[in-house]
């Protein structure tokens, strides 16, 4: 019966805490400007996800190590710190994103501007972090984030031609705009594999004292709870290619987004997605910080825990502190919050490699997960999968820069 | 030869750099007219609250204007830029005029531009089309 709830919530903490301001930007613009034609980029960049989840819970369990520990002690430290400044500069500008987000849904409920919001909303973040547990920030704010089903509701009501849709999870080319797809595309797949996923799941699987028996457990939360959150970012990308294509609407800004339920659910469609965004964006900008802490304290061999006291583990909250503080000072200058999202999970996309790389050196050493470690099948599909995100950044975002 | 390397670079990189083109900030305009009517139409269902539709109407205006200067600056080649003129600047009028009925909260007279405003972006969208189909 134990089991059985442990599964359940880590389902429910999968789906609640899939969305956040990338995904939900990327899928609405992809949506509005090709239709169902990006679809198979949220399949491969999920199918990804759930193999990259999987093997971070795996690895938890079965070495007692989170994946920074290991890269650290597997490549030594000259390597990790090339690797700890790249993801860092990623992870903070998509923490940058995620507080825009929350902003932006304040800012779409009261009119009053989202920089004003930059310094209450980092300090409620800081704040929750100070005085939260992980359990809080892990099911608390996944369980509101649950409202976010909304967006698949959106896509049904609106009656969306399913036969297209499924010829949409098939790789097109397209006929023009191609740096413009292939942007997207990266984005998305930026926005799905998302790193900081990976070192607040393995982080949480020691957290929570994770060994050999809920390998099960894990792989069950990997696949269902990522599949489930996956079908919500289609659910985005449908409700758009419907709701914004017919009207040649061609997603730039938050506040072009914040209609897409409109038409679907006219009654609450707009305060749905107001209150979805705001726990999606709160409980990314939660994960990416703590991603972040954890990141620096277990590279550097600090005490981390998110269910200690700030006190007993003082470095690390004081990393999540600066982190936090920081990340609103963009807001405050008012930078274009939609243009960072997308540009971050471009940047996730084309940094992945860094990221995902080295760990699967980690998954296939026998030192660390003797009998557990990767078979051919998780090294075969990470490994295209990153290898295809890597190329489509390489080769779209300075077409996508340099053409406006 | 690296004379040769940096001569290529420079001219892709001139040719590149540019700013979007005619049909681009066509697409865009029509973009914007199209989120000013969806703004509008959730209003007038009292769908959204008043604040952030006459924001987002004020946000489609003003892009609405860069993009009509723009536009104007350097039009299609064989566009009528009399008609292009026309549409943009009536489009725009309305929703400067819609955002001001929220604040004077009349729906009725606002209902009634939201219909011409859909009226206008289908003559836009007419419009572009043809200039499209001649570049």
């Amino acid at each position: 019966m134990k089991k059985v709830m442990e599964i359940t919530l880590g389902i429910v903490t999968a789906v609640g805490g899939f969305l956040e301001m990338g995904s939900v930007a990327t899928a609405a613009q992809a949506g509005a400007a090709f239709g169902y034609d990006l679809l198979w980029a949220i399949l491969l960049g999920t199918l990804c996800l759930i193999f990259l989840v999987e093997m971070s819970g795996r690895f938890s369990a079965v070495s007692k190590h989170t994946i920074v520990d290991g890269m650290r002690e597997r490549f030594g430290f000259p390597f990790f710190a090339i690797v700890l400044i790249g993801i860092t500069v990623v992870l903070f500008i998509v923490l940058v994103a995620e507080l825009a987000g929350i902003g932006l849904s304040v800012q779409i409920l009261t009119g009053i501007g989202f920089p004003w919001w930059a310094i209450p909303v980092s300090l409620a973040v800081w704040f929750l972090m100070w005085k939260g547990t992980f359990s809080l920030i892990e099911n608390g704010v996944s369980v509101l984030g649950l409202v976010t089903i909304c967006f698949i509701v959106a896509a049904v009501k609106l009656h969306p031609d399913w036969g297209s849709a499924a010829h949409g999870l098939l790789p097109t080319f397209p006929g023009d705009q191609k740096a413009k797809y292939g942007f997207i595309a990266v984005s998305i797949l930026g926005a799905s594999v998302s790193p900081h996923l990976m070192y607040f799941y393995c982080s949480g699987a020691i957290e929570d004292k994770w060994d050999e028996s809920y390998i099960p457990i894990n792989r069950v939360i990997a696949g269902l709870g990522m599949t489930f959150g996956g079908v919500l970012s289609m659910g985005v990308l449908i409700a758009a290619a419907l709701a914004f294509r017919p009207n040649g609407i061609d997603v730039q800004t938050f506040e072009q987004t914040a209609l897409l339920m409109t038409t679907a659910l006219p009654k609450w469609g707009f305060f749905l997605f107001a209150a979805s965004m705001l726990f999606a964006c709160l409980g990314a900008a939660l994960e990416t910080s703590l991603a972040i802490a954890y990141f620096f304290a277990q590279g550097f061999g600090w005490n981390w825990s998110e269910n200690l006291a700030p006190s007993k583990n003082a470095r690390f909250a004081f990393t999540y502190t600066v982190i936090i503080l920081l990340a609103a000072v963009p807001l405050l200058l008012g930078i274009d919050p939609f243009q960072v999202t997308m540009m971050s999970m471009a940047l996730t996309s084309a940094t992945l490699p860094l990221a995902i790389v080295p760990f699967l050196f980690l998954m296939n050493d026998p030192i660390y997960l003797g009998k557990y470690r990767n078979g051919w099948l998780s090294n075969s599909v990470v490994a295209i999968v990153i290898l295809i995100s890597f190329v489509l950044a390489v080769i779209s975002i300075p077409l996508e820069i340099i053409g406006g | 030869m690296r004379a040769k390397l940096l001569l290529l670079v420079s001219v892709t990189f001139a040719t590149a750099c540019k700013p979007p083109a005619p049909a681009e900030q066509l697409d865009s305009a029509l973009s914007w007219i199209g989120t000013a009517e969806m703004a509008g139409a959730a209003w007038v269902r009292h769908t959204t609250p008043d604040t952030y539709t006459r924001q987002t109407l004020e946000l489609s205006h003003e892009t609405l204007a860069q993009i009509s200067n723009d536009l104007l600056k350097s039009p299609p080649t064989n566009a009528d830029t009399a008609a292009l003129n026309s549409v943009l600047t009536r489009s725009r009028g309305r929703i400067a005029r819609m955002a001001a009925l929220i604040a004077a909260k009349n729906a009725p007279d606002f209902a009634r531009e939201l219909d011409s405003l859909r009226v206008d972006h289908k003559i836009a969208k007419q419009s572009f089309n043809s200039i499209e189909s001649k570049q």
